[in-house]
C-alpha cells in the first residue's frame, strides 16, 4: 500500500527543496559510503544554511580496528551545511505512519528476539563482509532496518526463512520508482530473495532496543 | 416413499412425531430469540431506539405486566440496536457479586475484538504508542504506568489506589509486555487467579473482588467506541430481594438478633444493590433500561432515589408501557411462529398451502384464546402449547381438538 501524502522535503534529483521547518516522521538517507540513515521526528531546512536535525537517529557503519561494525547513534543537534552529504529527507503520511503502528502492536509474533545493542545481520562488502543469517535461521528479530537496492526498509521484524532469505513483515519501504520519483509504501509482508535472484540486499541492521531508549 | 394425501396430513403428521411450533412461554437472556416484536409495537421501540440515540446516561422504566414480554423485548432491543453493546441482567440473580456479575456479562457481549480495541485505546490514552525519533515505540512500560496513575487518580479520585493500580497494571501488561500477555487476558476476562499468577501481573487481586470490576467496567465502558445500554429486568427487586416470607410461619431465628430491629437483611442488601447501581450510574454513556411490573413500584423506586439525592430523580425518564398484545397481534405471532417453524423444518411451502391461513388452528380459536386471555403475550403462547401438545399426544381428530378451545372459560389463566 503506497500514500501519495507523503511529502518529498529534499530531493536533489527532481530538484526539490522545501524551505522551513518540519515534524512528523521523516526518513533522511545520507549520502556518504556507508549509506547511513537519519530517523527524526523534526527537520529544518534552510537554503542559506543546509538542513538541521536535533534528536535524530543515525543508523549505518563505521569502520572501527580494520573491521565494519554496525552502528545507532543519537544526534542531539547537527546542521548538516553541505546539501551533498545528504540524498534525500522524505516526512511520511501519518495515515501511513498508523498502519505502520498497527503493525508494531500486533500480538500474533509475541516472542520475538529483541536485541539489545545495535549489530549488523547481514553487509554486503568485498572486504569487510558480514553474513549471520544462517544463524539466526528461522527466528524472528525485531527493528530491522536494511538498504535494499535503492530502497530504505524500515521493518516491525524480520524472519530469516530456511532458504537463509530475510523476509521483512510490516515494513516501510522509501525507494526511486522507475522515474527516479522517491516514493513510500507499506507491505505487511516483503521477502527478499537473496538466495534465487540477484537482488541488491546492501544491508540488514537489528536496532538495539537499549539504545532506542537513550 | 409416503405420498401424502394433502399438505395438511402431511403437516399434521409432522406435528404429531413431536414437533411442537410453540415451545417455550418464558423468555431468558440466554436463549436468543429470533422472532422479531409484532407490528402493534414497532412504535414502542422506536421510541425506546430514539431515546437511546439521543442521550448518553439515563434510567428508562419500561412498565409491563407479568408476561407481557418485558424479556423478548431485550432480544428485540438487541436485534435492533446492533450497534451497541446491549446486555442483560436480572437483579433476582446478580444481587451477590454484583459489579463482578455485571461485568462477566459485559465482557461476554463485549467480545474479544473491541475489547482488545479499547484496551489498545486505553494505552494510547496513556501515552504507549509514542514513537521515539518519529519511528519507534520503545515501551517503558513504568512511564506508561505513571501517566496512567496520574490520569486515573484525578479522574477517579473516589477509587482507592491499589484498586487503579490494579486496573492500570492488569491493562499494561495486557499490551505492552508480550511475555504475560496470556496470563494478563485471563485477568482481563475476569478469572479466577491464585496468589502466584497475581503476583507474577504485579496485582493484588482478581476482578472477584472488591472494586476492580467495578473500575474495569468503568474504564471499558468509558473508552468503548460503541454504546453501552444495560438492561436490568426484575428491577422492584432494589425495593427487596427475597420474596416476603410467609408471616405465619414459625421464626426461628430472628434476624434482628442480628441487624437490629430497623432494617431486615433483605432491606440491608437491597440497600447495598441500590447504592451499587448509583455508582453504576455514574459510568459515562452507560444507558441502562429497566423493567418493572407496576407503576407503584417506579413511585417507590423514585422515592428511594429523592430521599438519597433528589438530584437524581432527574436521570429517571418517563417511563414506557409495554400493552398486551391487540387481536391483530395474535394473528400476526401466530402467522410468524408458523413460518419460523416451516423454517425449521424445510418446509416453506406451507405457508402458502392452507386455504385457512391459521390452519391447523382456525381464526375462531385463535380469536377465543385472545378474549380469555385479554392479550396476554404469556398466557396467549401457554394456550397455544397445550393445543399443539393435545395434537401431538391425543389420537383425536383436529376438529374434536379445537372444539374443546371454543369455550375456554374453565381454562386458568
Amino acid at each position: 500500500m503506497s500514500n501519495t501524502d507523503n511529502s518529498i522535503l529534499y530531493d536533489p534529483v527532481k530538484g526539490i527543496q522545501l524551505e522551513g521547518e518540519f515534524e512528523g516522521s521523516i526518513i533522511t538517507r545520507c549520502k556518504d559510503d556507508n549509506d547511513s540513515v537519519i530517523f527524526s521526528d523534526n527537520l529544518k531546512i534552510s537554503n542559506s544554511e543546509g538542513i538541521f536535525i536535533t534528536d535524530g537517529f543515525r543508523v549505518g557503519f563505521e569502520l572501527n580496528y580494520n573491521k565494519k561494525v554496525a552502528f545507532s547513534r543519537r544526534i542531539e543537534a547537527q546542521w548538516y551545511e553541505d546539501f551533498e552529504s545528504i540524498e534525500y529527507s522524505i516526512l511520511i503520511s501519518e495515515d501511513l505512519m498508523q498502519i505502520y503502528d498497527e503493525g508494531q502492536f500486533s500480538d500474533a509474533f509475541p516472542y520475538t528476539l529483541n536485541k539489545l545493542t545495535t549489530a549488523a545481520l547481514y553487509l554486503d562488502d568485498n572486504q569487510y563482509r558480514i553474513n549471520h543469517l544462517e544463524f539466526f535461521k528461522e527466528e524472528m528479530l525485531r527493528n530491522p532496518v536494511a538498504l535494499v537496492g535503492n530502497g530504505v526498509i524500515v521493518a516491525d521484524r524480520v524472519v530469516i526463512d530456511e532458504r537463509i532469505d530475510p523476509v521483512f513483515y510490516d515494513c516501510l519501504i522509501v525507494g526511486r520508482d522507475e522515474n527516479d520519483d522517491l516514493s513510500v509504501s507499506f507491505e505487511p509482508y516483503m521477502n527478499v530473495k537473496k538466495s534465487l535472484t540477484d537482488v541488491n540486499l546492501k544491508y540488514i541492521i537489528i536496532l538495539g532496543i537499549e539504545e532506542l531508549k537513550l | 416413499m409416503i405420498l401424502y394425501e394433502s399438505s395438511k396430513a402431511r403437516l399434521l403428521n409432522i406435528i404429531r412425531w413431536g414437533n411442537n411450533p410453540f415451545k417455550k412461554f418464558v423468555c431468558t437472556s440466554e436463549i436468543k430469540e429470533e422472532l422479531d416484536l409484532v407490528k402493534s409495537r414497532d412504535d414502542f421501540i422506536k421510541n425506546i431506539i430514539s431515546i437511546v440515540e439521543q442521550n448518553n446516561n439515563f434510567i428508562l422504566p419500561i412498565i409491563g405486566d407479568v408476561g407481557s414480554g418485558k424479556t423478548h423485548l431485550f432480544w428485540a432491543l438487541k436485534n435492533n440496536l446492533y450497534y451497541y453493546n446491549t446486555f442483560y441482567i436480572s437483579l433476582e440473580s446478580v444481587y451477590k457479586k454484583f459489579f463482578y456479575n455485571i461485568y462477566s456479562e459485559f465482557i461476554e457481549n463485549l467480545e474479544t475484538g473491541p475489547l482488545k480495541f479499547v484496551v489498545n485505546q486505553l494505552c494510547e490514552n496513556w501515552g504507549a504508542l509514542e514513537r521515539k525519533y518519529g519511528f519507534f515505540h520503545v515501551v517503558d512500560i513504568e512511564k506508561v504506568k505513571h501517566a496512567a496513575f496520574k490520569q486515573l487518580s484525578t479522574k477517579y479520585h473516589e477509587i482507592e489506589p491499589e484498586t487503579l493500580i490494579d486496573a492500570i497494571n492488569g491493562i499494561t501488561t495486557h499490551q505492552l509486555d508480550p511475555y504475560k500477555k496470556i496470563e494478563a487476558e485471563r485477568w482481563i476476562l475476569g478469572k479466577l487467579m491464585d496468589a502466584k499468577e497475581l503476583s507474577t501481573l504485579n496485582l493484588s487481586h482478581d476482578l472477584h473482588k472488591g472494586k476492580n470490576a467495578y473500575i474495569m467496567l468503568r474504564l471499558l465502558i468509558e473508552n468503548s467506541k460503541l454504546g453501552t445500554i444495560l438492561f436490568i429486568d426484575d428491577f422492584e427487586k432494589i425495593i427487596s430481594i427475597v420474596k416476603p416470607q410467609d408471616e405465619t410461619l414459625e421464626e426461628v431465628f430472628d434476624p434482628s438478633w442480628l441487624y437490629g430491629s430497623k432494617m431486615s437483611p433483605n432491606d440491608i442488601a437491597s440497600e447495598k444493590i441500590f447504592t451499587k447501581i448509583l455508582q453504576l450510574q455514574q459510568i459515562e454513556g452507560l444507558r441502562i433500561i429497566i423493567t418493572l411490573k407496576s407503576i407503584e413500584s417506579l413511585e417507590q423506586i423514585k422515592k428511594k432515589y429523592h430521599d438519597f439525592d433528589s438530584e437524581l430523580v432527574s436521570l429517571i425518564k418517563k417511563p414506557l408501557y409495554l400493552k398486551n398484545f391487540s387481536e391483530d397481534d395474535i394473528f400476526e405471532f401466530y402467522r410468524n411462529t408458523m413460518s419460523t417453524f416451516y423454517d425449521s423444518i424445510e418446509c416453506n411451502e406451507f405457508s402458502q398451502a392452507f386455504e385457512d391461513t391459521y390452519f391447523p388452528l382456525n381464526e375462531l380459536t385463535l380469536k377465543n384464546i385472545f378474549e380469555h386471555t385479554q392479550g396476554n403475550p404469556r398466557a396467549i403462547i401457554k394456550i397455544l402449547i397445550k393445543i399443539f401438545n393435545e395434537l401431538i399426544d391425543d389420537e383425536e381428530s383436529i376438529d374434536l381438538i379445537l372444539k374443546k378451545y371454543e369455550n375456554l372459560d374453565n381454562y386458568p389463566n
